[in-house]
């Protein structure tokens, strides 16, 4: 696939991706939220009883099927390729602190784009942040950054994570009552697309997410380091299907206040994701990259995922997770305290080590 | 013959890119082509040959024939 062919393919399929998130949200998700990855691993993580949050506790299928369609699309293109061993537990406190980031804006990257599209002037502060943040990883990449090499592992350790996604499809189908839901009417937990409809569309995104590389961060990281708008162009797309979609279904609605699952703190929107642009860019990718990634059987990806996991419950228990109100005290430390553990793990594996 | 290296960081690639300008071969920095892996990262691609000693900040190391690729090298256990 020549570069011409490979932007083409991203273009068609983010403008795919942007119409299935809007069509979601038609069919049940919250509005501006076909698409978190932030909020639904958050609300998997309330399902499963490691945060109490009675307004967003539901397994979302939307995961499992980003795992699953990556993994069999990674499997189909003979690309499933399981490794691992670069960094594990940075990478685990990495995928924790992004989510801090994340619930303090209360979207990952993709909601931010979707959140853009809907009208929500609030994700402007968030992009930007989101940007700086971007900057700042890239300094320390061309620096000398690295979490080392990874290496080939038994297929068993490539898939793990997409059996653990498997798992948790399979109670929500068949042992329900092991799980927490939210109840009608008590929260975004409670909005949702049938099992399905979630499913096929996690499905479909996550095939075209591998066949792509589609990574809400190397768009932006990739136009800095090489002025190579291929990924971008993928983000772009997205924000265009889903903005054309709001638009013909009277669901475009500009403005700052009152917008859906959001606050109006902009300086607190731009830091949440300025941490999560940070992050991911020491981690090689957006939450939605790791997602997809572990689908293709990388065991680090599958460690940020899980802190991705174990970030959310925390906001969760701790109070640091946003709301409509706005940002709490304890969540506005717990930013400050990614920034500089992020910037710990940067320096660390940038300056401390031989080069 | 034009080459293509993948690596394990963004900043083997900057190290190999000033390498092979050393050794008189222009080189630059270009996000990895699809068609030879589905990671996101940092490649150099470069018009020359498999150097006589490869870093070990090298992934794989293919040359560019037609639409496709040769492999001329892989790293261990990678």
């Amino acid at each position: 696939m020549n570069v011409k062919k490979e932007r083409s393919a991203i273009v068609v399929s983010g403008l795919l991706i942007g119409v299935i998130a809007v069509g979601l949200v038609v069919l049940g998700n919250p509005a501006n939220m076909g698409f978190c990855i932030a909020c639904f691993l958050r609300d998997i993580s309330g399902a499963v009883g490691l945060h109490q949050a009675a307004a967003v506790q539901y397994i979302r299928p939307e995961i499992p099927g980003l795992v699953l369609g990556s993994l069999a699309m990674a499997l189909v293109k003979k690309e499933f390729s399981p490794r691992g061993g670069s960094a594990p537990i940075s990478r685990f406190v990495l995928g924790f602190f992004v989510m801090i980031g994340c619930l303090m804006f209360l979207g990952c990257p993709f909601r931010m784009i979707l959140r853009l599209a809907g009208g929500d002037g609030n994700a402007l502060f968030g992009f930007a942040g989101f940007a700086v943040g971007i900057l700042a990883g890239v300094f320390f990449l061309n620096k000398g950054y690295s979490l080392k090499r990874t290496y080939k592992q038994p297929a068993a350790e490539g898939g793990v994570l997409p059996a653990i996604m498997a798992v948790l499809l399979a109670l929500l189908v068949f042992v329900p009552g092991l799980l927490h839901f939210t109840e009608a009417g008590g929260g975004p937990g409670a909005l949702r697309a049938a099992v399905w409809v979630s499913l096929a569309a996690g499905l479909v995104v996550g095939a075209l997410a591998q066949r792509t590389r589609l990574c809400m961060v190397g768009g932006i990281r990739d136009l800095v380091l090489f002025r190579e708008p291929k990924l971008i162009l993928g983000f772009a797309a997205i924000f265009l299907a889903a903005l054309v979609a709001n638009l013909c279904l009277g669901k475009f609605a500009p403005g700052f206040a009152e917008q859906p699952v959001a606050h109006t703190d902009g300086l607190w929107n731009a830091l949440g994701m300025f941490l999560a642009g940070y992050g991911c860019v020491l981690l090689g990718g957006c939450p939605l990259r790791q997602l997809v990634l572990s689908g293709e059987g990388n065991a680090d990806s599958a460690a940020a995922v899980l802190g991705l996991l174990v970030g959310a419950a925390f906001s969760h228990n701790f109070g640091l997770a946003s709301s409509a109100a706005g940002p709490t005290d304890a969540g506005r430390v717990a930013v400050v305290i990614g920034i500089a553990v992020v910037s710990v793990i940067a320096c660390a594996n940038t300056f401390g080590k031989k080069q | 013959m034009t080459c293509i290296a993948t690596f394990y960081s963004h900043f083997g690639a900057i190290r190999f890119k000033k390498t092979c300008e050393g050794m008189g071969w222009p080189a630059r920095l270009m996000p990895v082509p699809r068609n030879l892996s589905s990671s996101c990262g940092t490649c150099v691609r470069y018009e020359g040959e498999c150097p006589a000693v490869i870093p070990e900040e090298v992934e794989q190391i293919a040359v560019l024939e037609g639409e496709g690729y040769r492999p001329l090298y892989r790293a261990e256990n990678s």
